[in-house]
């Protein structure tokens, strides 16, 4: 077993923490709290080839894996400036139209995102279905050689930044054995008959979330990414990079913010030694640091599976898990430790720690992953 | 144009720095190691010239092992090739040890121009490009904020407390730069995957023929004698504003010569 990193991998943290850190922590919270897209750094880290690092390298990509996305997930995150897009755009969206889309599609969609000039957003989330994908309204009718696509769908973030959505709907009746028929289409952010309504969360992130209102939206079948009906199937290809992409991102995240409660600590002193000598501050600083560094290695575990090819839903859950709760907890010490600061503006550490609670619930959520280990790890019956 | 970057590994300036109790020398191990920053500025702007006037940038360090790090982040930047002159008959070498074992090496590799940094954040001396230019002997254009080639003709804006002077000679020369000059390119990820396939040739003492009696801590003509940590620092100076707080500042400042 190894655990040392390549060269390659430490130059490519030094590259993605050099880029980041130019913007930092400060840009991201002034950002996040007027939100406001971190465009600027999306821009620099795309032009410098890390935005699509995982995608393929005849279509612009860098050619590497999930391991070295994450990478890219995790410095930014540690440099206080994580991209949720990534997830989306690099992740999901990337991975499945490379996987999956025609040669025409592929060489259609996938430069833009390589070179991070443009994005493609992903929506599944519907007000009537949530966790439950089997229960999913919005539906694709074929019309000649087009499909209209008519439904709902909520919290889809960065429609405003993106230039098409990927779109779960279903395009047939359920087949007898109860399997979901779920087909994938790209649909442009400016499509006749689509309307996107902002949805304001108070969760501080640059990332805008919307409603989507599809009322007969014309898609050509060129839209449709892989076979009819096999959507199901490919959204789940794409959920863990999402998970493991997630995940980092956490790691990053909680690196963060521990470093500045350490920092903070080792300085403040209002009795006569620093407050960081206190363990009733000191302890919930290392135990998140303890739990940010297990997360981190399951992370590291879970990438390297799927770019093996090998099952890696279960390293992905977990390690998803185990960083937005490390995230949280390493937030919640951070702010702790700062005092009235913790909660200032100025200090700026509220944001990560809305962020840490939104991947406690998105993109999948805490009790579907327990679900999921209680299931499949453990054998146990299931509730719904 | 054949373009030398000489580049420097150094403690980074943001961790703790300290010498060796034993021999009075850094210690490299107790500190992080990074580029010297002054030397990316020297890597962009060979790279902006080979980029414009064509030719090839090599990378010359001379350094311990560990100084592959430094030379492969100066690959992954852009440049083509790399020189690692690296020997444990180097370690300690003064500035006369250094300069003669650069100089022996730019010999023997050629060079239409060496560029540098002005000055190493360990060291500090600033002295080396203008003996490396003595050893050479070729024109050296110092503390260059601008460089302009026109065939063998070279122009630098040499940064001065009143603004600038223009100095001009002719190739093969040496450059030292200031930051003032460009804003160094952070590695691209194609670049850093292209790095290590990048050829880099070590040479030791004999490949580059220097006399180890030139070298080395043993044979070098300064010596630091003592040292003392730098004392804890003072706390500030408060000016309490009462309409006069500028001026309190102002004074402040020009009792350090800061302006
Ligand atoms: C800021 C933000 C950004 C988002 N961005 C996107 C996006 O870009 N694209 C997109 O498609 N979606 C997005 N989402 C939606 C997100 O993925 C969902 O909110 C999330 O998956 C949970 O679904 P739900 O909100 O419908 O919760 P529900 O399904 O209504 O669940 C409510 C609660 O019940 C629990 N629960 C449900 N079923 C079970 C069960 N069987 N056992 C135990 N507990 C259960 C859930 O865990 C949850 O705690 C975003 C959400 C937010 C807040």
């Amino acid at each position: 077993m190894e655990f040392s990193e390549t060269d390659e991998h430490v130059a490519l943290r030094q590259a993605v923490a050099a880029i980041a850190g130019k913007f930092g922590g400060e840009y991201y919270a002034r950002k996040a709290a007027a939100h406001e897209p971190t465009s600027e750094l999306w821009k620099a880290l795309g032009e410098h080839g890390y935005i699509g690092i995982n995608l393929p390298e005849d279509y612009g990509g860098g050619g590497a894996g999930l391991t070295e996305l994450t990478i890219v997930c995790e410095e930014t995150g540690a440099q206080g400036a994580p991209l949720l897009l990534l997830l989306v755009s690099s992740a999901i969206c990337g991975e499945i139209i490379a996987d999956y889309g025609t040669a025409e599609q592929r060489a259609r969609w996938l430069p833009g995102l390589a070179s991070g000039e443009s994005r493609i957003v992903f929506a599944i989330t519907e007000p009537d279905a949530g966790t439950n994908t089997h229960r999913l309204s919005t539906t694709a009718t074929r019309d000649g050689a087009d499909y209209l696509l008519s439904g709902r769908k909520y919290y889809i973030s960065g429609v405003d930044v993106a230039d098409a959505i990927l779109v779960v709907a279903r395009s047939g009746p359920d087949d007898a054995d109860g399997r979901t028929r779920l087909s994938l289409f790209l649909v442009d952010t400016d499509a006749p008959g689509l309307t996107v309504e902002p949805l304001p969360v108070s969760v501080q992130v640059p990332e805008r979330q919307f409603t989507l209102y599809l009322d007969d939206v014309r898609v050509p079948a060129d839209r449709l990414i892989g076979g009819e009906g096999e959507g199901f199937g490919q959204v789940f290809h794409g959920l863990n990079p999402e998970r493991i992409t997630g995940a980092a991102l956490c790691v990053g995240v909680g690196r963060y913010v521990l470093d500045r409660a350490a920092a903070y600590a080792s300085t403040r002193t209002v009795w006569d030694v620093p407050v960081g000598a206190h363990q009733g501050v000191a302890h919930p600083l290392a135990e998140a640091r303890i739990q940010v560094e297990l997360a981190a290695l399951m992370t590291r575990k879970a990438a390297w599976l799927h770019d093996q090819g090998l099952p890696a839903g279960e390293a992905a859950n977990m390690a998803k898990y185990a960083a937005a709760e490390a995230a949280l907890a390493a937030a919640d010490a951070a702010i702790q430790t700062h005092g009235g600061n913790g909660l200032s503006a100025g200090y700026g550490l509220l944001p990560y720690w809305g962020l840490a609670r939104l991947l406690r619930i998105a993109p999948v959520s805490r009790e579907m992953v327990l679900n999921f280990v209680a299931q499949h790890t453990l054998g146990l019956p299931r509730s719904y | 144009m054949n373009i030398v970057v000489c580049v420097k590994q150094v403690p980074d300036t943001w961790s703790e720095r300290t010498l060796r109790e034993s021999d009075s020398t850094l210690d490299r191990d107790a500190a992080d190691a990074v580029i010297n920053e002054l030397d990316e500025y020297a890597i962009e702007e060979g790279l902006r010239l080979a980029e414009a006037h064509g030719g090839e940038v090599t990378i010359l360090s001379m350094g311990p092992d560990r100084a592959t790090e430094a030379i492969r982040k100066a690959l992954s930047m852009g440049a083509d090739k790399a020189v690692h002159l690296v020997d444990d008959a180097l370690a300690g070498s003064d500035l006369l040890g250094t300069s003669a074992a650069l100089a022996a090496v730019l010999g023997q590799i050629g060079f239409d121009l060496v560029i540098l940094g002005s000055e190493s954040t360990d060291a500090r001396t600033g002295a080396l490009p203008a003996m490396l230019a003595e050893r050479l002997g070729v024109p050296q254009l110092s503390y260059a904020s601008k460089v302009e080639v026109d065939g063998s003709a070279i122009s630098i804006h040499r940064l001065a407390d009143y603004g600038y002077d223009t100095v001009e000679a002719t190739l093969p020369a040496v450059v030292s730069v200031v930051e003032k000059i460009n804003e160094p390119r952070y590695p691209t990820f194609k670049g850093i995957m292209a790095a290590k396939k990048k050829p880099v040739q070590t040479m030791s003492l004999a490949d580059a023929g220097i006399d180890p009696a030139t070298v080395g801590l043993a044979n070098a003509a300064s010596e630091v004698t003592g040292w003392a940590k730098r004392p804890p620092r003072q706390a500030g100076t408060i000016v309490t504003d009462e309409g006069d707080g500028g001026a309190k500042a102002a004074g402040f400042l020009a009792e350090r010569k800061f302006i």
